[in-house]
């Protein structure tokens, strides 16, 4: 069986069961336009009437979009009745497919999941490939808003009784997933409020700094951390009257009391350190025990080949050579004599412990010995208890507690009353958090504008500030950074907007690209190295080279055409006109700057004005 | 209570309960089983039987007053589950293996049956639509209705009647792809002077009684309104309406969703627009707190077009997904024995290294 359904295979049996127009969720891009590929080399064609309306609404479109006419696709789509519809396309051509799908002309749409929120037509049938979805690297399981965002396409509204949703597997499927999010309820959603260094300078120009702290009671994070605190209160709550019977008692503060007065008596008794049970005398002796050593014990002597400690045994041990040649472990107190004689002994590490050439020579040297050894006199130490610190004892003499009434009831209840009372604090302490967390993150903010001169100490607006808060992107800070550094003191409008480029794009599918001139690569090393420190403040951008360069050859070079530009790299088209699309809202954001940094926004003015033609000049 | 009795009770009460008694009184007790677990605690209590006896009370009253957990169903592991799956169809008329269900799955040719195109009636609007639009009137609204169930219709119903009093309505969608449709749709409704787009560096019919635009251009115009420099007509504001509204929620972007219903002016009606969500009320009963009038939630569930379930195998085999025709909504569990046993035929032969 195959993996998954061919996509001909698939539209066939939809249109035979009388399931089309349908759209199909495939899970990339390159999944789309492989199903397009596999259509291209099949047999199948549409009657005539059908071909001739998708002609005739793709004039119209091509009316408003002319670029449309030269798209390599049309001869397919208006041949097999199917279309392809992802982020890789430019803008008008998805805006071409919609509209054939609302007038009923294609038979089938294959579409990627992740811009389900952007396909914004419906259809008969929606076919379901997958269960997850590629967010930010990861492959996450599809959540049932998202499964009932991708099934509500289906059954248009006046033109169908019903609408089918189709799952076929893949081998991206979990069953489950699907099917609990077809019947399940769609997720709560959460607030994502975050504070942007723009808001801060925003907020700061329009409100006194005493004002923010209600605006940011007014947010819907606000609004959702209020609710964990009201959880929180009930449980506080709770645990208040839990804390009643464990109220004051003789003292007051009976609780801190015990427990101070039980960490004295723990002092008291220390716990006994872990210790060996050995003899003082044998531990004495143990520095002697090394290899080689001639010893006596209650039968004959022996030659110690080594000493050790192991798990199983309290006691140290050593491995001992009898006289005879025998070999045996025994506990270190076995030794009863250390004598003023060792042997060279050349130690392995493995049983017998020794090189057999040594083994041998101490079994002689141990035949040969003198029946008389001098002896080694060992001092045994014996072991001093350590006396109770005596401020302990008078300290505990001044304790109430043992000759107090409650006694028998604190010491019974300490336990949870003092776990009880640990609850409370820590709630206590969340509680406050959650009140004033987006209070604090503001101030960070404020905090960081102020280091770098864009707030007063007063948090209201220097001139740098008042400029600064036009900027109302993301890496804003990196961008009025670069401004007042004056890296873009007199640039070119190819330059300017290739930096602009590499700081908007966010994506980082490879693919092949022109090369940039010797300029931009000395301007994006430095853009880069001030990302590089600013970092701690704001996460740098991806700074592509590569995209950068594109953009530069787009803006400086004005006789290239879209297909041109198309031909110079991989870069699907959509992206590329998302990238300058975005650019050009960077730069529109530098033109802003017109009243204190006249030549930067002229230079923004002639980029977008440079940058805007060809595909780009039709839609808004 | 004498040594036997307190054994006794002891024995009786579950291990979680003799470790939470046990918390303080000997130590490491989690090593412990049960027996040994009562053999320490009746030794460690030597010293102090009525504090013992007093917690131990007090944890059984603890335990009493919870309410009991619910017998949970259990799910057998999907291998029990698929053996039993291939004899159940050949014994169709069987009950299924959760056994409150004894109607026999719904037939491949019932679930295609009714495909078709309804004849066409005169447009009617729903009641939640009727219903919304009365609700603007006086508050502001915010709605969550699935996808697909005409949240377009109110929107322009709701633009003509602000535009019939001179008001100027501002319209946001999340994305630029979404403001270029509804240019052109509106355009249609209500003619091309009617309708203005404004996007970062580019406006056209600025002037015009209906605005479109990105939930950030407005952002911008509320911060520039509050720092001084007014750029749009705010105070003949009437109606914003913000489609999509579940991007509030949108990781890096739904901040801006926040702080444009922050700043929104007091005397313009909002009306919010979504799709379905888990959590509705709480962003009425948010609108309701910031916002001088109240906030009615219009919430609904069903669809305006019946909605079915499938499931369609590699070798183009159809069967009905689930045991009934339409979704059966929380219960997930009912699946067609036939989408079933397909199902675990294709797990099967696509190889054990991705069963889960």
């Amino acid at each position: 069986m195959p993996p998954s359904i061919h996509p001909v295979d698939l539209v066939a049996t939809l249109r035979q069961r009388n399931l089309t127009p349908a759209i199909i969720f495939l899970t990339s891009r390159r999944a789309c336009d492989e199903a397009m590929q596999s259509f291209e080399r099949s047999q199948v064609t549409l009657p005539k009437t059908q071909q001739e309306q998708i002609a005739r609404v793709l004039t119209q479109v091509t009316e408003q979009f002319p670029s449309i006419a030269e798209h390599p696709l049309i001869e397919t789509v208006q041949r097999i009745g199917v279309a392809a519809h992802h982020a890789g396309h430019l803008p008008s051509w998805k805006i071409a497919v919609e509209e054939l799908m609302r007038t009923g002309s294609l038979d089938a749409v294959f579409a990627t999941t992740t811009l389900a929120a952007g396909v914004d037509f419906p259809a008969r049938t929606v076919v379901v490939t997958q269960s997850s979805i590629r967010k930010a690297r990861d492959f996450t399981d599809l959540t049932a808003s998202e499964i009932q965002q991708l099934a509500g396409r289906a059954g248009r509204r006046g033109k169908d009784l019903v609408g089918f949703a189709v799952i076929t597997p893949s081998p991206y499927i979990d069953l489950t997933v699907l099917t609990k999010g077809l019947t399940g309820q769609p997720e709560a959603i959460h607030s994502q409020f975050v504070i942007s260094y723009p808001m801060v300078l925003n907020l700061l120009k329009a409100h006194p700094r005493e004002q923010i702290q209600s605006i940011l009671a007014k947010s819907f994070a606000q609004f959702q951390l209020n609710q964990r605190t009201a959880v929180l209160e009930t449980k506080l709550d709770s645990l208040r009257a839990e804390m009643e019977p464990f109220g004051p008692r003789v003292c007051s503060d009976w609780i801190t009391q015990w427990q101070v007065f039980e960490q004295a008596r723990k002092r008291k008794k220390p716990r006994s350190p872990f210790t060996r049970q050995e003899s003082p005398d044998v531990a004495a002796r143990l520095h002697f025990l090394t290899p080689g050593r001639v010893v006596g014990v209650t039968r004959g002597r022996g030659i110690i080949l080594r000493q050790y400690r192991s798990k199983g045994q309290h006691a140290p041990m050593v491995t001992l050579l009898r006289e005879g040649g025998s070999l045996n472990e025994c506990p270190a107190s076995i030794v009863t004599q250390v004598f003023d004689r060792t042997f060279d002994c050349e130690e392995t590490s493995t049983y017998p412990w020794c090189t057999p050439q040594a083994l041998e020579q101490l079994t002689h040297h141990l035949t040969d010995l003198p029946p008389r050894l001098p002896i080694l006199p060992i001092l045994a130490h014996q072991h001093e208890e350590t006396p109770i610190d005596s401020s302990i004892i008078q300290t505990l003499g001044d304790f109430p507690c043992p000759t107090c009434p409650s006694r028998q009831a604190c010491q019974r209840d300490f336990p949870r009353a003092s776990r009880v009372r640990q609850e409370i604090q820590r709630h206590i302490k969340s509680i406050q958090a959650l009140q004033t967390s987006l209070w604090h993150r503001f101030q960070e903010r404020i905090d960081v504008l102020e280091k770098f001169g864009y707030l007063h100490a007063n948090a209201q607006l220097t001139a740098d500030g008042e400029w600064a808060r036009l900027i109302r992107i993301d890496h804003s800070l990196l961008i009025t950074e670069l401004i007042r550094a004056e890296a873009f003191g007199a640039i070119d409008p190819p330059l300017l907007a290739a930096v602009m480029a590499s700081i908007a794009h966010d994506d980082d599918r490879p693919g092949s690209f022109p090369r940039g001139s010797a300029g931009l690569v000395t301007l994006l090393f430095q853009v880069r190295k001030l990302a590089e420190s600013l970092t701690p403040h704001e996460a740098p951008p991806m700074l592509r080279a590569d995209v950068a360069a594109l953009t530069e050859r787009w803006v400086s070079d004005q006789t290239l055409t879209w297909i041109g530009l198309a031909r110079l790299t991989t870069m699907a088209e959509g992206d590329m006109f998302r990238l300058f699309a975005r650019t050009i809202e960077f730069l529109s954001q530098l033109k802003t700057l017109k009243a204190t940094h006249p030549s930067l926004a002229e230079s923004a003015d002639h980029a977008i004005t440079a940058m805007r033609r060809g595909v780009l000049e039709e839609l808004p | 209570m004498n040594t036997h009795e307190l054994e006794r009770l002891l024995m009786q009460q579950p291990v979680s309960l003799l470790h939470r008694l046990a918390r303080g009184r000997i130590s490491r007790h989690f090593r412990s089983g049960k027996r040994k677990l009562v053999d320490l605690l009746l030794q460690a209590s030597a010293e102090n039987r009525p504090g013992l006896e007093s917690d131990l009370q007090t944890l059984i009253d603890e335990r009493a007053q919870r309410p009991q957990p619910v017998p949970v169903e259990k799910t057998r592991p999907p291998e029990a589950r698929s053996r039993q799956a291939v004899p159940a169809t050949s014994r169709p008329h069987r009950t299924d293996d959760h056994g409150h269900h004894h109607e026999p799955p719904v037939s491949l040719h019932e679930w295609l049956s009714g495909i078709g195109v309804p004849p066409p009636q005169p447009f009617v609007p729903d009641a939640w639509q009727v219903e919304a639009l009365a609700k603007l009137a006086e508050t502001d609204v915010v709605v969550s209705v699935p996808t697909g169930s005409g949240k377009t219709y109110v929107a322009i119903e709701a633009t003509a009647r602000a535009m019939r009093e001179n008001r100027t309505v501002i319209y946001t969608s999340p994305l630029k792809a979404l403001s270029n449709t509804k240019f052109t749709e509106f355009s249609r409704v209500f003619g091309p002077g009617q309708v203005g787009i404004l996007t970062g560096d580019r406006r056209e019919h600025s002037q015009a009684p209906l605005l479109i635009m990105t939930t950030e251009i407005l952002r911008n115009l509320l911060y520039d309104a509050a720092g001084g420099e007014i750029d749009v007509r705010l105070d003949t504001l009437g109606l914003v309406i913000m489609d999509e509204s579940q991007y509030l929620a949108d990781p890096e972007r739904g901040v801006v969703w926040e702080e444009t219903l922050i700043f929104c002016p007091s005397q313009a009606r909002l009306l919010l627009l979504s799709a379905s969500i888990g959590n509705p009320q709480d962003i009425a009963d948010w609108l309701t707190a910031i916002r001088p009038s109240p906030c009615s939630l219009i919430r609904h569930t069903k669809r305006s077009v019946p909605l079915r379930a499938g499931y369609l195998h590699p070798n183009e085999k159809l069967t009905p997904l689930f045991r009934t025709a339409g979704i059966p909504y929380g219960q997930p569990h009912l699946l067609h024995p036939e989408a079933k046993r397909l199902f675990i035929e294709y797990e099967e032969e696509t190889g054990p290294s991705r069963s889960r």
